[in-house]
């Protein structure tokens, strides 16, 4: 091709490019407008409350969106539509919920763009939180830029408190290692545990998890044989497996997501290696785990949690409401009530400010207290109070999940040693 | 130590046969179909979900599910390249771009494939227990259902191996192989044989998924790592050569079994280093031309 | 009246260039901030492509290894992002990436065809699983915050960065080194025996065209806010470069820009509107392309050019219906 024929090529691309993005949305803002004058609505006529979504609806994240946040959003967003909407002041009417979902292709960089256009474009109400932790700390960072309310779901981190703290507008609904560490080791100590082996998951996850768990466990006096970092998509962990068995450990502690943990657990029976504690997690705690590998298998198996329908009245409603809609597989028993908690006391929050500015909101999230599912209902520096949590650690036990630490919330007690590997 | 190494070995052989049995099929659609199918690995996605619906709804044995979902899948393999590969071959000037047209066709597949799959089965993870007691062998501890893989795949491979070599077709399809425009002279219906090798490696691919489903999970998105270990293992065992490909799998699984044994953090940067370095010693891989 | 017309055809194309430029970097004041990211989007994926083709257009050799400068751009950025200005940080980015290309180079001297696609892409794995396994076991981290810039001089850089990539690519195509790389890829014993320096046009390019990618992972990092080694390495960013420069037509320095611009804005597009199907329909569009427009979007422009539009599909059509007769 010619000198010329390239340049003008060139030049009709950025010409086209220019115009197709500018005039993909049928009114683009005039020119001599300033762009930082309010330019959301000003009368206040209102007929819905968007709220926007940006996850990982296809991508190697969409498993845990699949089966975490995701039925939760639908099914809250269904269920306060079902009631007419959330009740606001200000526009003196029930507003039904209109939700914008995008995918992010489990690309963070989709994800942060997605995010800042739903706030800066589509002009959402509010927004919901992505999946996962990386993702959930990069959108923390874009939604307090704009100072957008973010509660985050699946995913966090105790590493979350620290940052937390230089972020408002970021809260966190999910319990993770700060709290459910201390309550493992505690039962483990009651229990009469002596040795532990620790595979990881070379993530921010896994390296936070064995990260608490080491020095406690240390500090407990329980002997910890190794910690090995696994990476992800690991597709044979039988050395691990044998050493742990030669070793003859009490606990096997998988700090991993369903993917490795599922490998880990078919190749300790493969491998017949039954130590008397087996935990998983994220994993044992989701209903999918237990179908594939069934009651008698999963008897005693632990993972972090932890609820179930008798934690508390609202949990039984919940249960009641979710089984019929997506069917018992798809109930996650570390997080689900903790989702549909957060959002209840996001409805409350929204009612009680009676406007739609994320700012008001923030503030009376940041320091009000409603009832919801988990009982009374409040953050305490950006994080759900522990007070909140119905549990910290679940084992399954004839078929249900059940709570077993920390003991004031436990609705069984732990099932010491394990049971073998059916035959 | 003796049992050490007998571990590492029997670990290693058990992960090689899959990887040969998904090489192969890949080496059959690249060596001589030329397609680089990066689709590979959702024809495996594909005969796990067969395998693991039999399996919860109809409590189909997962090794009779062989003979149902090998054939199921063949057939969508035959037809993509009568349908689809066929056109961009004649419809592309050269051979360097029909590589790049069917490369491009094959990443709209995955596409295609993985959100059908989605929409069909969910995002979720799914799975099935199947044979999963142990077996001791000599000592060393073995899950019985990866040994019945082991087993299988090598069967399917030289099964595959003696129709290459034995039998007409085989013979027409290795001509194709060598020299596509030679053996259209010798009066070699071409088409037809390239659509037979696609379908052939689906084929593996799906009888891969329908073994692999007995010890791995199942989930849509499951599809790309095996395609870049076919990819890695055919490349290895140098491109067109299917006892390449066979052998490549193993040593690709001995070599994982042997790192991960002193540092599974490792396992899969030792696929790479091995890799790369053979590609430097070798750049024709084990048994290229 | 000739030479007006040449005259005036001389300075129309920079002029009309000139305007279209600044048509772009003034953009921000017309367009919401969301186009301005969205077009920073699509820059980066032009300037990833043409990059790519730079060295691979003419050689024929399929790089894989677009992943691993970007990634290690991005890591430059995660690093250095709080140390240093942002101007040494892109600056440093690309010369890291700079210095990957040429130890690869150097290394995969010997390697053609898809061995050297591949052993590029066992680099990006390599570097990923490597660097995941460096930081939990040597430094102890793993995610690390990049120090967030403004969208809008995010999109400056790029624009700067898009800029000098078409640049380089249109000199390196009309110099001597564009035709020594040419006859590389049509064949290169040849080339050496005319008395080309194979090996050092080789290297050379290679290095230069890693740099721009490697200074745009640098920028992009910085609207991502938060990275990890599996972020940072994705090896989508080395199969986008190929299947944009593909579908946009090889050859030609325009068709990787307009691959590239087409599948970045319809991806957008996709996803926003059709989030549970989207993989589905850009699959459908994917094969449809290839299956009637084999010489990707470029060969369509040439045939449009040749005659009408019509006529050109008349022309595809019958090609097609002489080969199935041939069958």
């Amino acid at each position: 091709m010619s000198k010329k024929s390239f340049f003008s090529l060139i030049i009709c691309l950025i010409f086209i490019l220019t115009i197709a993005v500018g005039c993909s949305q049928p009114a683009p803002q005039p020119a001599q407008k300033d762009p930082a004058a309010p330019t959301g609505p000003v009368v206040p006529d209102k007929n819905e409350i968007v709220i926007g979504s940006v996850s990982s609806l296809s991508g190697p994240l969409s498993p845990i969106e699949g089966a975490a946040f995701g039925p939760i959003r639908q099914m809250w967003v269904n269920d306060i539509n079902a009631r007419g909407g959330i009740y606001v002041k200000e526009y003196d009417k029930k507003l039904p919920i209109k939700l914008i979902e995008y995918d992010d292709t489990s690309d963070i960089g989709t994800m942060t763009r997605l995010m800042e256009r739903l706030i800066v474009e589509d002009k959402v109400d509010f927004i919901f939180p992505p999946t996962g932790t990386a993702m959930l700390f990069a959108a923390g960072e874009v939604a307090n830029k704009h100072e957008k309310l973010l509660i985050g779901m699946s995913g966090g981190a105790s590493e979350i408190k620290q940052i937390i703290a230089g972020m408002p507008y970021f809260f966190s609904a999910l319990n993770f290692s700060d709290t459910q560490m201390p309550a493992l080791v505690n039962m483990m100590v009651d229990q009469g545990v002596e040795s532990a082996a620790i595979v990881f998951i070379g993530d921010l996850h896994g390296v936070e998890y064995s990260g608490a768990a080491v020095p406690q466990l240390a500090l407990a006096g329980i002997d910890v044989i190794y910690v090995k970092s696994i990476p992800p998509g690991i597709s044979d962990m039988s050395s691990l497996i044998r050493e742990a068995k030669a070793a003859d450990v009490d606990a096997f502690l998988c700090f991993a997501y369903p993917d490795e943990n599922i490998l880990a657990l078919m190749q300790s029976m493969e491998l017949g290696f039954n130590p008397k504690l087996f935990l998983t997690g994220p994993g044992g705690n989701f209903g999918f785990f237990r179908d594939i590998f069934g009651d008698q298998v999963m008897e005693g198996m632990m993972s972090w949690g932890a609820w179930n329908e008798r934690s508390s009245p609202g949990s039984k409603e919940f249960v009641d409401k979710f089984i019929p809609l997506y069917g018992e597989p798809m109930v996650d028993w570390w997080g689900h009530n903790l989702y549909w908690g957060a959002l209840q006391f996001f409805e409350q929050a929204v009612e009680k400010a009676g406007t739609l500015d994320n700012a008001v909101v923030r503030d009376i999230v940041a320091t009000e207290k409603f009832d919801t599912i988990l009982g009374p209902t409040w953050f305490e520096g950006g994080m759900l109070a522990e007070e909140c949590h119905t549990g910290e650690v679940g084992q399954w036990q004839n078929g249900k999940f059940e709570v077993i630490a920390p003991y004031d919330k436990a609705t069984a007690k732990p099932i010491y040693p394990k049971p073998s590997w059916p035959r | 130590m003796v049992l050490e190494i007998l571990d590492i070995l029997i670990s290693g052989l058990l992960n090689g046969g899959i990887f040969a049995l998904i090489a192969v099929g890949l080496s059959m659609q690249y060596g001589v179909a030329r397609v680089l199918n990066v689709a590979h690995g959702e024809f495996i996605m594909l005969g796990a979900f067969f395998t693991w619906t039999l399996y919860t709804m109809l409590k189909v044995n997962p090794l009779v599910s062989l003979v149902i979902c090998g054939p199921i899948v063949f057939v969508i393999g035959y037809f993509l390249h009568k349908t689809l590969y066929r056109r961009i071959r004649l419809s592309s000037e050269s051979q360097g771009a029909f590589e790049g047209n069917s490369m491009l066709a094959s990443f709209g597949l995955l596409f295609i494939i993985q959100n059908l799959a989605i929409l069909r089965w969910g995002s979720g993870i799914k799975g099935y227990s199947y044979l999963n007691f142990p077996v001791n062998l000599g000592g060393a501890m073995f899950a019985a259902n990866r040994l019945v893989t082991l087993l299988f795949a090598v069967a399917i491979c030289i099964i595959f191996y003696l129709f290459l070599t034995r039998t007409r077709l085989g013979k027409a399809i290795r001509a194709a192989a060598q020299d596509p425009d030679a053996a259209g002279l010798m009066g070699v219906n071409i088409n037809q044989v390239l659509a037979l090798c696609f379908g052939l490696g689906a084929l593996m691919a799906g009888l891969a998924g329908s073994l692999l489903s007995m010890s791995f999970r199942v989930q849509p998105t499951m599809g790309l790592e095996y395609t870049v270990i076919a990819i890695i293992v055919i490349v290895l065992g140098g491109l067109g050569s299917i006892p390449g490909s066979f052998i490549g799998g193993f040593i690709l699984g001995l070599v994982g079994s042997i790192v991960s044994h002193f540092e599974p953090g490792l396992s899969l940067v030792a696929y790479y280093v091995l890799f790369m370095i053979l590609l430097l010693v070798k750049p024709t891989g084990i048994l290229g031309r | 009246m000739n030479r007006v017309a040449l005259t005036s055809k001389k300075f129309l194309l920079p002029g009309l260039m000139i305007i279209a430029l600044i048509l772009l970097v003034t953009s921000p004041s017309y367009i919401s901030a969301y186009k301005v990211m969205l077009l920073t989007s699509i820059l980066m994926y032009i300037v990833v492509s043409v990059s790519w083709a730079i060295f691979s257009g003419p050689t024929g050799y399929i790089s894989l290894a677009s992943a691993a400068f970007f990634g290690v751009g991005i890591y430059t950025a995660a690093i250095l992002g709080r140390i240093l200005p942002l101007t040494y940080v892109i600056i440093i980015g690309g010369l890291v990436s700079v210095v990957l290309a040429l130890i690869v180079g150097v290394i995969t001297l010997r390697l053609k065809g898809m061995y050297f696609a591949i052993f590029t892409f066992g680099l990006v794995e390599l570097l990923k699983h490597f660097l995941l396994w460096w930081e939990i076991n040597i430094t102890g981290t793993r995610g690390r915050f990049v120090i967030s810039v403004h969208s809008e001089t995010v999109f400056y850089v790029m624009i700067i960065i898009f800029v000098a990539v078409l640049l380089t690519a249109y000199l390196i195509k009309h110099s001597k080194y564009g035709l020594a790389l040419q006859s590389i890829g049509e064949y290169e014993e040849a080339a050496e025996h005319i008395g080309i320096n194979v090996t050092m046009v080789k290297i050379a390019t290679f290095a230069i065209s890693s740099f721009f990618i490697g200074s745009a992972g640098a920028i992009i990092a910085t609207r991502w806010t938060y990275v990890d080694p599996y972020i940072a390495f994705n090896p989508i960013f080395s199969f986008m470069p190929v299947l944009m420069s593909i579908f946009g037509g090889l050859g030609q320095l325009f068709g990787p820009v307009l691959g590239a611009a087409f599948f970045a804005y319809l991806e957008e597009s996709l996803i926003t509107k059709f989030p549970y199907h989207y993989m589905l329909i850009f699959g459908i569009i994917l094969v449809v392309a290839i299956l009637y427009l084999p010489d990707g979007l470029i060969g369509l422009a040439k045939k449009w050019k040749k005659g009408s539009l019509s006529s050109g599909l008349v022309e595809l059509l019958q090609k097609r219906q002489k080969g199935r007769k041939e069958v």
